[in-house]
Order: C-alpha cells, then structure tokens, then sequence
C-alpha cells in the first residue's frame, strides 16, 4: 500500500475513533486528537522500519519496539506521550476496526455456507483451548511466585 | 488515493461506529457469570448484517478493501498496548517466568483441547491442521508449505481460519468476559491468557476483562499486549518446530481410540 493511502487509512480510522472515544469514553477531544497522531507517527515510523532494515522482522516487532521506547522511562518525552495518548481508550479504537472485520465478512461467507457444523464447533474448541489454558498457567504462576 | 475510491464503505463504517458507541456496552447475566456486551461486538455484527451477499450493499471489492483496512489499523492496537507497556516495562519483566510459561498455554491448548474433540466428532487428517495453531495467516503458510491448501490439512487450516475470521473475536469476547465475570481468575492471568496472538480476538477478549476489572484497566492492557507480542513472534517458529509435530504424533497415538465410532462421518467432517 503506498503512504499517502496509508495515512489516508489511518486518518479516516482516527475521525473515527475520535468520535467514539467522546460518545462512549467520555474523553476530551482535543486532547485525545493529540494522543491519536502521537501514535499514528509511532506506528508509521514502526511500517517505515519494517520496510528500510534489511532484515526481516515483522511490522508488530518494530511498532512495539518504538512505541515502548517513546514511553519507557529513557524517553526525555515519555510524559506528554503517556499523558495524551491515555486519553484514547482502547475500545474506541477497537470498534471502528472491528466495523471493517464485519464490513469484510461477506467475502468469506459462501466457503463458510460449504462447511459442516463439525469444524466450526473444533475452531471454538482451539480459540477455547488457546485462552483457557494460557489463563490457567498464568493463574498458577503468578500465585507460586507471589506476584498475586 | 485508490482507498477513497470505496469511499461508502468508510460512510458505512462510520456510522456502524456512531450506533455501537451509542449503544454502549451491555451486562446480561446469565448463570453464575455475565455476558458482556461491548461496541465492538456491535460493530463486527452490524457490520456483517450489512455485507451479506445477498442485500447486495457492499461489493467484493469493497469487501477486500474493508479487509486491507483492517489489518492496517490494527497495527493502531499494537501501537496503543505499547505505549502503554513502555512505564512498567520493570514491573512486567517481574512477572517474566509467568508470561514466558503460559505461552505453553497458547500454543498447546489449541491441539490439547482441539484435537480430542475434532477426532471424536470424526475429522481424518484435517484435524491436524485445524487444531496445530489458532491458525491465523502465519500457520496458513506453514500447512500450505508442508502439504498444500489442497490437502486435508489445508482445509483444516482454512476452515478454522474463516471461522476466525467470522467470530473469533465474538465468541473470545463473550468467553473471555464471562470468565472474568465468574472472578475464579485473578484478571492479570486473564489478561496473559487474552494475548491468543490475533489482534481482533485479543482486543475482544482483553477489552471484556478491562470492562469488568475497570480499576486493573491499564494493568490487563500491559499483560494482555505483552502476551499477545509474545505470542505473535515466537508462535511462528514454535507452531512449526514444536506444535506441528506434536500434534501429527498425537493424531496418530489418538485417532484408533477417539476415531473408532466416527469412521462413518471421516471426509465429511470439513465440508457437507
């Protein structure tokens, strides 16, 4: 995808967001806004380095890094990152990308209509298993080592 | 520019957003937990209503640019759950032998808990690729390298991937939140458990656990996103090296004791 529609993307994602984050979140708006372009710039910087470094890491890998370092305790300005970017909530950025999940689903419809009801009652079984058993060993840890 | 060029699937979703976030999230109980309702389920719901074939509202094309979009953005979440790690980056390495086990937890339970059942309800080899992985785009390679889409392994894979696709996020959402609601788990190993390693289904399930524990918000954002980093990258390799093997040995160990009575439903356990 070239930058300009990249950024177009995320723009459109971030008017969206926005507005969710005042009607449901109740967050100023003006600050919020801030927040959203910090972490627009974090996120293209992460896409940018991706695609510069020549060895392959994948995009998750170096978003987390430059996220992380913005906002550790080495960064000179890890207050105002945190303090505005705290204004967006987490959900309001989750529910204009799961509005595309939905918008795409009618694509996958017609080989979902060839399946049989046994497949799609083992893919809960795996999305099932996956949580409940990580949850279960972390339960278990966290109380050996006291962290709990 | 080519995005604006499907501009009404932008139009569609803003207004998907308006009415979920007008809706806001919703607490059914049921039994001794709750169902917890979150905009984000709104959203992915409508939104399918919307895109069904048959209404003719949305094109094919407009359907894989909606598709593009969403794993763009998506990077928006690892972006957030990073700055939000980037603080407490000390206090989460002390919690780093629980983070680094219960990866185990991810990448086993899918074959531990998956594989019985998919054998006993009569699945031949498709259960190998259903149940290796939670079978998002990375494991889709895997299969397609070893045996190709068009074996029975590949139609595991691909089944379980469009049934993620479809309501991975919902079903993970609801689970996670009753679960939370049930208060039998501290929500930090909740949330570890919530970074299953796509960001739809994490964001579903860590975003149910944040609405019943409001007071723990920022903690189960860090844990949930440490985990499901974690879960990402290293489940790549593992899925290959560790879980792909294992899961053919235990097919073959499993499949004469759970697959005896189903021998009449094999080869139609993926497609009618």
């Amino acid at each position: 995808m070239k930058w300009i529609d990249m950024v177009l993307v995320f723009a459109l994602m971030g008017v969206m967001s926005l507005i969710g984050n005042t009607i449901g979140y109740k967050l100023p708006l003006a600050e919020a806004a801030i927040g959203y372009v910090i972490m627009m710039a974090i996120t293209l910087i992460g896409i940018l380095l991706a695609r510069i470094v020549p060895f392959k890491l994948p995009m998750v890998f170096w978003i987390s890094i430059i996220a992380l370092l913005s906002t550790s305790p080495l960064s000179p300005v890890a207050k105002p990152i945190i303090a505005y970017t705290s204004k967006i909530d987490f959900l309001a950025l989750c529910t204009p990308i799961l509005a595309y999940a939905g918008l795409s689903v009618g694509k996958d419809l017609p080989m979902f209509k060839q399946m049989s009801w046994r497949i799609v009652v083992v893919a809960l079984a795996v999305y099932t298993g996956t949580f409940v058993f990580a949850t279960m060993i972390a339960e278990v840890m966290l109380r050996v080592e006291g962290l709990i | 520019m080519a995005v604006l060029r499907n501009w009404k699937i932008h139009v569609f979703a803003l207004i998907i957003v308006i009415i979920s976030e007008l809706i806001g999230t919703k607490r059914i109980p049921l039994g001794p937990g709750v169902l917890l309702f979150l905009p984000m389920l709104y959203a992915m719901i409508i939104g399918g209503i919307i895109s069904w074939p048959r209404l003719k509202a949305v094109k094919l094309d407009e359907m894989n640019t909606a598709s593009t979009i969403l794993s763009l953005t998506a990077l928006m979440l690892v972006t957030k759950l990073g700055v939000i790690i980037g603080p407490s980056m000390a206090k989460l390495a002390q919690s780093g032998l629980a983070l680094s086990l219960q990866e185990l937890g991810h990448f086993l339970g899918t074959v531990i808990f998956g594989l019985p059942i998919a054998l006993a309800l009569g699945l031949g080899r498709e259960a190998i690729g259903a149940t290796f992985s939670i079978d998002r785009e990375p494991n889709i390679a895997i299969i397609a390298e070893k045996y190709g889409l068009n074996s029975p392994e590949g139609r595991g894979v691909m089944s379980v991937y469009i049934c993620g696709t479809l309501f991975g996020a919902v079903w993970l959402g609801l689970l996670a939140g009753y679960l939370a609601a049930l208060k039998v788990f501290h929500p930090y190993a909740l949330a570890m458990g919530a970074g299953v390693g796509s960001g739809s289904m994490m964001a579903a399930a860590s975003g149910a656990i944040k609405a019943v524990f409001p007071e723990h918000a920022n903690d189960i954002l860090m844990y949930a996103g440490a985990s499901n980093l974690l879960t990402t990258i290293i489940g790549i390799y593992f899925s290959l090296f560790v879980s792909l093997p294992i899961t053919e040995y235990l097919y073959k160990v499993l499949k004469p004791i759970l697959g005896r009575n189903a021998d009449k439903a094999a080869g139609e356990g993926v497609s009618k």
